[in-house]
This record gives structure tokens, C-alpha cells and sequence, in this order.
């Protein structure tokens, strides 16, 4: 691959796919096994699940469905949402997930996400933030999708997860979720230039011009979801993912 | 809409002697009805005859009908968003009429059913055919678990509806699209042409929602709040109420299929799937692996026997097509295995299924009558100039 990579961000709830606006608003857009497929047969190259009806709550991992998705992803493949213990981490790697996504829980047990690098080595493990932005200008980490504010400063947060063993952090700035706005690239910047690990950036992607943007300003990996899943002007469902060509135009 | 046969005795006793049409592929196996003619001409052959000068215009005749139409539905458009609504699959005859009616400078707005089923050419035609033509989307995804509940209901009612799920949603979207949005004109892409013989016994229920209810209360467990229906009272609001119709546009130009794929590869980067309906993976799975396996039903009969009629291949080209299979063997096993995943089913569950007696939906309460009585009238209105074609 020439280019950095372009990932699905795939929202999940109660064994659906949703997208959400700015964390609010889920809107159903369909079924997840059916969704992986046709990204496969796109050969995207990698996908995000995330399990946001599990966000806050103590909802396991639904491994069943994870099973199902995992059989038809023949892309890297990584999950999030509700992983609390060591024991869901290797379960989920038994499944065939490539990389478990830790976000609530990298912040309540740090240890999590040390044990987690230490089974598998540190490219599997992400360590995903959600980030809100104070109308002041000045952004902090949130957890539990977003209703649980740590008052941590995005950066010092970062390192803190480059020491304990991520591999990667999966950066979301909250107020651009959904919007197709473009990545937020201020804090794009500041993350990027605090961990030597690869940052995944999500949240405003609208268009591939954002994708150059947010790579300009420091990021490894473009995440997107809304724009993968709506299309024109009645934000009508299709998945949709760029050429190849198309890509190596934009970054070229 | 097509209409029955009514030259073919169904009532009768399956003849034990197997006879084929001489000038089409359809014969006794495929059709347990069919009636000849002393030429050996079938009932759908005769029927054809006797109605293609009626139901498709062709030539000069078309062309100014054609006119005609467009510019009442422009009429009837002026001051709304969009003239008329077009149903869009990702297949060739739906993709076709999206390009004819921009051809003809109508501002249509696209609606598709999103059943869950879609192959990634289907989404990938859709995105491309839409963006390069400049038509605005709109898309229903119907809740999958309802959608998944209602599909394996009508599976376990043993009826070959199997895809009445898919057909009546997509109808009751197109209908309620058009209502909400002050729309008169949905353009649909049946056609005469190519879509003329229909067997009742191959499959029934298109708009009866009291034979998909009655499926649904008896094999399903998941309540149906999303999943888009209609009544035959809402049918009636739409059509004489509302004056909404429904205009089968490839009856009034030359349709044909091979042209019409090769103008679309060319013009707008559409891609073939190899086979009628398979933009769909549960459709290409439900005609060629259920229907052929359960039902002994083989809709390739009837597709290529259409295009006997219409002139596109030969017969001789049609009997060489049915001695393979309906799709190719390793794909119906790809397909076997992600359906019952998709459905929740054991290979055992599925077994099941496949060997359950047949039975039909004469079996389950239904409107039949009333709804042979409402397309024979709008088929009389047809003939009289007075519901477009």
C-alpha cells in the first residue's frame, strides 16, 4: 500500500449498524455482516467496528455476531466497544480480530491495555479517544461515549497510552462526528506530534480532499464513517468506498 | 404489472405427456397449465400475440407517445422537486430506465430498497449510474432483524414466494415516496418486452398484504414496525385519489437487453452480473438454488422465452442456456453458507426447509380474487388508452 490507510469506522448498536452525529442521533443504516462484505469485495484496507451500544454500560462484547462479521472480513479487522477484561481480549483475537479497540477502559484500568500489548504485541492493541472541544478552544478526553469527561489534556493522555503499550490511538474529535466538515486538524496536529505511534484520525470526513488535510497535519490512517455510508443529498444509504486510483491521486 | 394467463386452464390435471412450445422453451415441466394451440403454440405465446400490439409501441408510434407521456409528466411536475420517481436495483432494466429518463429531460429522484441483500456490483452500479447520470437517491434500509423474521417466515410457509418480502416493500416505498413527496409519475422498469409470461404457480402476493400478515402471524416471532406495506384501500387512495401512476416505459421505446447493457457499460461505467436479478445475492440464491431445488420452478423459462418473443435470442440459444446450470455450482454453495449465516440457520434447519412439503398460498388467507379483478381492470383500461402502459 503507497498510500496511508483509508478504514471504515463502522458503528454498531444492539447488533445494527448505525451512524450517529456528533455521538447523538444514531441513525440505522443496516446490517453489519452485509456491510462487510461488500467492503471486502471493495478491498478497503482495514475496518473499525465499534460497539457503541456498549459504551458506559457493562455490556460484554457480543462474540457471536463478532464471529459472523469476522468469518466474512478477509481485511484487517479491529473491534471496540465494551472490552473490560483480558479474558474478552483473547477471545476476540481467537475470533479472528486483528486489534482490540480500548477506550473507556484504557482510562478506568490501564493495566488493560499493558496485559493486552503484552499477549500480543503492541500492533494489536488501540487505544481509541474521544475528544471534545470546549468553546474556549481548549479539548479534553472523554470516555464512556462521550458522557464521561477525564479532564485530561489530549496529548499528555496519548503518551500516557504510548507507555503502556499501545500501538496505535484512534483519535475521534466528538464535535466533528457526523458533520462531513473535515478532521478537526488542530488537534490532529497536537496528538500527532505528542506519540511516535501511528494515529488513526475519525470524525468529519467528507470528502478526500479532508483525507490529505488531516495527513498534512501528522495523521497515519484516515478513518471515516458517514462518508463511506450516505450518498448525495437525501444522505440516502450506499456504501460506497474511493478507487484505488482515486486515492493515489489525492496523495500523490 | 402483468397479468395472468387466461388462456391457460390451471385447474387441469397435469398432462403426463411432456410437450414444449414449438416456438418458445416453455413447456409442461415449467408450467403444469400450459395449453396449446393445434400449431403446438403455448397459452403465453398466444397471449403475447395477442396483446403486444396493445402493451408495447414501437418505432415512430412510440417515439411520439413516448413524447406524449413525458410531457405530462413534466405537467404534472412543474413546481415539485422531481416529475417522477424510478425504482433502482443496480440491475440492467432499472439502470436503463434511469438513463432513458434523463434522456428524455425528466427530473427524477431514485428510490431504492436496501433489503439487506445487496452485492457490492449493486451498490457500486447504483453510486456510479446515479453520480454520472446526476440523480438524487433516496434509500429505505428496512430493520434487519424484521426484514430477516419476515424472509424466513415465508421459507417456512413452503410457499415459492419467497421474495413477495422484497417485491411488496419495494412497491409500498415507490407508492408512499411519491405520496409524501407530491410525486404523479413512477416509472417503472417492467416491460412487455422481456417480462411478459408470468405463472401464477411461480409466485404470488405482490400486493396482497393480508397473504404476507397471515405468513408473518403464523411463521414469524419479530413484530413488523418498519417494514413498508400497503393495503389494497391504500392502492386505491393512491391510484384514483391521488392519480399517482405507474408507467412502464420500455414499453414505448425498442427495448433491448444486449443493447441496452452495452449503452450502459459504455456510457456509465455499469457493470454486468451475469444473470436476471442477481444484484441481489438472496434473490440470485432464492431463483437459482431454492426455486429450481424445492419447487422444481425454473424462471429461466420464462426469461428466456420472453426474449424469444421479443426477438433477442434464438430458441436454439435459449435450450443451449438451460442445459446449464442456474448459476455456477460453487457460487450456489458460497451462497448456501452466507444465507444461513445471514438467516441464523443450521445446515440441518436448512435441510429442513428445502424437504418440507410444498405448498402454495391458497394455503394462507389472501385476496386473490380481488386482485386478479383489480389488474384485469387495469389491464381493460389499458387497452383503452386509459392508464398508461
Amino acid at each position: 500500500m503507497l498510500h496511508p490507510r483509508v478504514i471504515p469506522c463502522l458503528l454498531m448498536r444492539s447488533g445494527g449498524l448505525v451512524k450517529t452525529v456528533k455521538f447523538k442521533n444514531a441513525r440505522y443504516v443496516g446490517d453489519p455482516i452485509n456491510a462487510v462484505r461488500i467492503f471486502n469485495e471493495k478491498e478497503v484496507d482495514e475496518l473499525v467496528f465499534l460497539d457503541i451500544g456498549s459504551a458506559g454500560t457493562r455490556a460484554v462484547p457480543d462474540f457471536d455476531l463478532l464471529a459472523d462479521i469476522a468469518s466474512e472480513a478477509f481485511m484487517p479487522f479491529s473491534y471496540g466497544g465494551g472490552i473490560t477484561s483480558i479474558g474478552h481480549v483473547k477471545r476476540l483475537y481467537a475470533l479472528g480480530v486483528e486489534k482490540v479497540v480500548i477506550n473507556t477502559a484504557a482510562a478506568d484500568q490501564p493495566n488493560l491495555v499493558s496485559e493486552a500489548a503484552a499477549l500480543a504485541g503492541s500492533s494489536g492493541v488501540v487505544v481509541s479517544m474521544d475528544v471534545r472541544r470546549s468553546w474556549l478552544g481548549s479539548y479534553t478526553v472523554c470516555v464512556a461515549g462521550g458522557t464521561r469527561d477525564l479532564k485530561r489534556e489530549p496529548a499528555a493522555y496519548a503518551r500516557d497510552m504510548e507507555e503502556l503499550g499501545a500501538g496505535e490511538i484512534l483519535l475521534n474529535a466528538i464535535d466533528r462526528d457526523g458533520t462531513r466538515e473535515g478532521y478537526d486538524l488542530e488537534l490532529v496536529r497536537r496528538v500527532s506530534e505528542a506519540v511516535s505511534i501511528p494515529v488513526v484520525v475519525a470524525g468529519g470526513a467528507g470528502d478526500l480532499r479532508h483525507f490529505r488535510e488531516a495527513t498534512e497535519a501528522g495523521a497515519s490512517a484516515l478513518a471515516a464513517g458517514s462518508m463511506f455510508v450516505f450518498h448525495g443529498k437525501h444522505d440516502a444509504v450506499l456504501i460506497t468506498y474511493p478507487e484505488y486510483e482515486e486515492l493515489d491521486r489525492i496523495f500523490k | 404489472m402483468t397479468s395472468i394467463t387466461e388462456n391457460c386452464n390451471y385447474s387441469a390435471v397435469p398432462d403426463q405427456t411432456h410437450q414444449a412450445c414449438t416456438r418458445c422453451i416453455m413447456n409442461t415441466m415449467a408450467d403444469r397449465g400450459i395449453s396449446f394451440d393445434d400449431m403446438g403454440l403455448c397459452c403465453h405465446c398466444q397471449r403475447y400475440d395477442r396483446l403486444v400490439s396493445a402493451r408495447r409501441l414501437q418505432g415512430e408510434q412510440g417515439r411520439e407517445a413516448l413524447q406524449a407521456l413525458v410531457d405530462r409528466i413534466k405537467a404534472a411536475g412543474r413546481g415539485h422537486e422531481y416529475d417522477c420517481i424510478v425504482g433502482v436495483s443496480g440491475g440492467v432494466d432499472s439502470t436503463y430506465v434511469a438513463w432513458l429518463v434523463k434522456q428524455h429531460g425528466l427530473r427524477p429522484l431514485a428510490v431504492h430498497f436496501d433489503n439487506g441483500w445487496n452485492s457490492e456490483l449493486a451498490t457500486r452500479n447504483i453510486e456510479l449510474v446515479l453520480r454520472n447520470l446526476g440523480i438524487d437517491l433516496h434509500t429505505h434500509v428496512v430493520d434487519w432483524e424484521e426484514f430477516r423474521d419476515l424472509q424466513l417466515a415465508f421459507l417456512k410457509a413452503s410457499t415459492p414466494d419467497g421474495e413477495i418480502p422484497t417485491d411488496h416493500a419495494i412497491g409500498a416505498l415507490l407508492w408512499k415516496q411519491a405520496a409524501s413527496r407530491g410525486i404523479k409519475y413512477i416509472i417503472s422498469g417492467m416491460n412487455f418486452a422481456t417480462e411478459s409470461i408470468s405463472v401464477p404457480e411461480w409466485s404470488y402476493g405482490h400486493s396482497d398484504w393480508r397473504f404476507i400478515k397471515d405468513i408473518h402471524r403464523r411463521f414469524g416471532s419479530v413484530k413488523l414496525k418498519t417494514y413498508p406495506h400497503f393495503s389494497l384501500f391504500f392502492l386505491f387512495y393512491a391510484n384514483i385519489l391521488r392519480g399517482t401512476r405507474i408507467v412502464s416505459i420500455l414499453n414505448y421505446v425498442d427495448y433491448d437487453k444486449e443493447e441496452a447493457m452495452t449503452l450502459l457499460r459504455n456510457q456509465l461505467g455499469w457493470k454486468d452480473y451475469g444473470g436476471k436479478h442477481h444484484e441481489s445475492i438472496y434473490t440470485r440464491f432464492y431463483q437459482g438454488y431454492v426455486l429450481p431445488r424445492k419447487f422444481g420452478v425454473d424462471k429461466r423459462y420464462g426469461h428466456l422465452s420472453d426474449l424469444i418473443n421479443a426477438g433477442q435470442i434464438s430458441r436454439a440459444q435459449a435450450l443451449a442456456e438451460m442445459q446449464r446450470p442456474p448459476y455456477a455450482e460453487e457460487l450456489q454453495q458460497q451462497d448456501l453458507a452466507y444465507v444461513s449465516k445471514k438467516l441464523r440457520l443450521s445446515t440441518e434447519q436448512f435441510a429442513e426447509i428445502m424437504s418440507a412439503p410444498v405448498k402454495s398460498f391458497r394455503d394462507y388467507r389472501n385476496l386473490y380474487g380481488f386482485v386478479q379483478f383489480l389488474r384485469n381492470t387495469v389491464n381493460a383500461l389499458r387497452k383503452r388508452h386509459l392508464y398508461p402502459r
